[in-house]
């Protein structure tokens, strides 16, 4: 079985040096190199300014990488056009309060990429953009809203709609649940579990919470100092970490409130 | 932003609607924007208004007084000048000529303005760097001697002063502009929308420029303020209109020497010039306000 998305020697790096004076690169993000499944979540973990979220947005698309190559389905996306790519990878954005547009509506937030990457008729986009905010559980209704009158949690589910209006196969969401407390990150967490179920997308998880990651990730990705540590499977990293910075990580964030 | 109307149905108010419902709440200034719509219809119909025309001379009145103070009558409100011309009626005129003019060079420096503005902020590398330099150098000269000089080069006259003066703050815009735009550009909304393919008048029209209203109505506010200030400062030195056109800084300078006979001269043209400022600032600010208050 070919992997649906696989990252080939990715870089990402930097003009100028640590040094005063001296020209040079500084390697922010690389070599990364790893592959996922279609279906599966993956999820990042690692310490502040360990580069996982430069890693994503270079595979989304937002910042450019230095060198190497990102293939869906054994497509380059270097050499896609701006639509496929779109088509393929989008990204949830990780606090909505300013992702979205403040002065848009939602039925005009949605139908924006329709409108740039799709042929569909107006009448048709209105009926996409329904199927998804039905599929991440909001009324119609909303599509006159703005988004300052919704709450959190529906200001998240539009954000998801906004990533899955396109039906793409990977969905990048960097740190979403950062911004809720742990209970609404929970219904969150369910919408997505459900629309994996019903579309089989694969999602890249960055997240914090570990005790969440292993309960949806397939597999984890330990990322430090800008390269990867570790990647493995959920079980094989939580009964069996390898490297020290694994074991503080999964330590620090499982308190025993018990004692 | 949800208002209710008399069948109890919920209807959603877009945010500029929002907007112009908060202003309407400021009694001050919606007061301002009617004498500012007033001081509008005033200089474009300023020929049919006048009583006099401002180039009549009336040897029988020389120097006489506005109407309220002794020895000034009802024949001219406002009194007359030393030629016995109607202090009133070039009021008006002066003002049409100052208050039009600024008018008109804040229109097109606000339309210029913004195109390159818009087109210097959303491009990258040499171009814009160039453009970045020259506003930079032209900004370190004060904008009145910029005015000096491209009047030194021209010829002194009515239009030549209103092209060196917007040629002079049209940096300033560009500048306003560019630097707004470019902290935009960092907005996730705005990255949100280039992901999803948005070209760059797509960019501006639904992204940019709808969440850049107050900083835009700030500037506009100062360019105009400014355009006022500096069209009757080069009328008083004499670099701006020319006899016989009249214009309310030219209408100070003309009276100058007659401080002492009749002080209204200067008072009254000086006065009109701070209603027009005070009104346009009282009514930007009323509006700055409820923009800043419609975006919490």
């Amino acid at each position: 079985m070919t992997a649906l998305l696989r990252i080939d020697n990715l870089y990402k790096q930097y003009k100028g040096s640590k040094f005063f004076l001296s020209s040079g690169f500084r390697n922010a993000v690389g070599p990364i190199n790893f592959t996922l499944e279609k279906g599966k979540i993956l999820t990042i973990i690692g310490e502040n300014g360990s580069g996982k979220s430069t890693l994503v947005q270079m595979i989304a698309g937002v910042i450019p990488s230095t060198s190497g190559d990102i293939y869906i389905n054994d497509h380059a996306l270097a050499t896609m056009t701006r639509q496929d790519r779109c088509k393929s990878v989008r990204m949830i954005f990780q606090n909505p309060k300013v992702s979205l547009n403040p002065k848009m509506t939602i039925g005009k937030i949605l139908s924006a990429p329709l409108e740039l990457n799709t042929d569909l008729t107006a009448a048709q986009r209105k009926q996409q953009i329904i199927a998804t905010l039905e599929l991440v559980g909001l009324l119609p209704d909303y599509l006159q809203f703005y988004p300052n009158m919704l709450s959190a949690v529906q200001q998240h589910q539009v954000a998801i709609a906004r990533a899955m209006v396109l039906n793409p196969d990977v969905v990048i969401a960097d740190s979403i649940l950062s911004t809720l407390d742990i209970s609404l990150g929970f219904k969150i967490v369910n919408i997505l579990l459900k629309i994996q179920e019903k579309k089989g997308v694969s999602f890249i998880f960055i997240s914090h919470h570990m005790n969440l990651v292993r309960h949806i990730s397939d597999q984890i990705i330990v990322m430090q100092k800008g390269i990867i540590v570790e990647n493995n499977t959920t079980d094989n990293i939580f009964n069996s970490p390898q490297k020290m910075i694994t074991k503080n990580l999964l330590k620090s964030q499982q308190p025993d409130y018990r004692k | 932003m949800l208002i209710n109307n008399e069948f109890n149905e919920q209807k959603i108010q877009s945010p500029l609607h929002y907007i112009w419902s908060i202003f309407l709440k400021n009694n001050f200034a919606v007061f301002a924007m009617w004498v500012g719509i007033g001081l509008i219809l005033i200089s474009l119909f300023a020929d049919v208004i006048v009583l006099y025309s401002p180039f009549l001379q009336d040897p029988e009145h020389l120097l006489s007084a506005p109407y309220w103070i002794e020895g000034g009558t009802t024949e001219h409100l406002f009194g007359t000048d030393d030629l016995g011309r109607d202090t009133l009626a070039r009021l008006i005129k002066g003002f049409q000529f100052t208050f039009g003019g600024a008018l008109v060079i804040t229109c097109a420096i606000t339309f210029v303005g913004a195109i390159i503005g818009s087109t210097a902020a959303l491009t990258r590398g040499l171009k814009a760097s160039v453009l970045h330099h020259l506003l930079d150098a032209l900004l370190t000269i004060p904008t009145l001697l910029i005015a000096f000089i491209l009047i030194v080069l021209f010829d002194p006259s009515y239009q030549n002063a209103l092209i060196a003066v917007s040629l002079s703050l049209l940096p300033q815009f560009i500048r306003g502009i560019y630097n707004t735009i470019d902290s935009q550009l960092n907005k996730q909304y705005v990255v949100a929308l280039q992901l999803d393919g948005a070209t760059n008048i797509r960019l501006l029209r639904f992204g940019i420029y709808p969440n850049i209203l107050e900083p835009i109505v700030t500037l506009v506010n100062r360019i105009f303020t400014m355009a006022i200030l500096e069209i009757a400062t080069l009328g008083f030195l004499g670099f701006g209109t020319q006899s016989p056109d009249i214009e309310l800084g030219k209408l100070i300078a003309d009276s100058i020497d007659l401080s002492y006979l009749s002080p209204w001269l200067i008072i009254l043209p000086g006065l009109l010039i701070f209603i027009i400022i005070m009104v346009v600032n009282i009514f930007t600010e009323g509006l700055r306000h409820a923009i800043i208050q419609g975006e919490d």
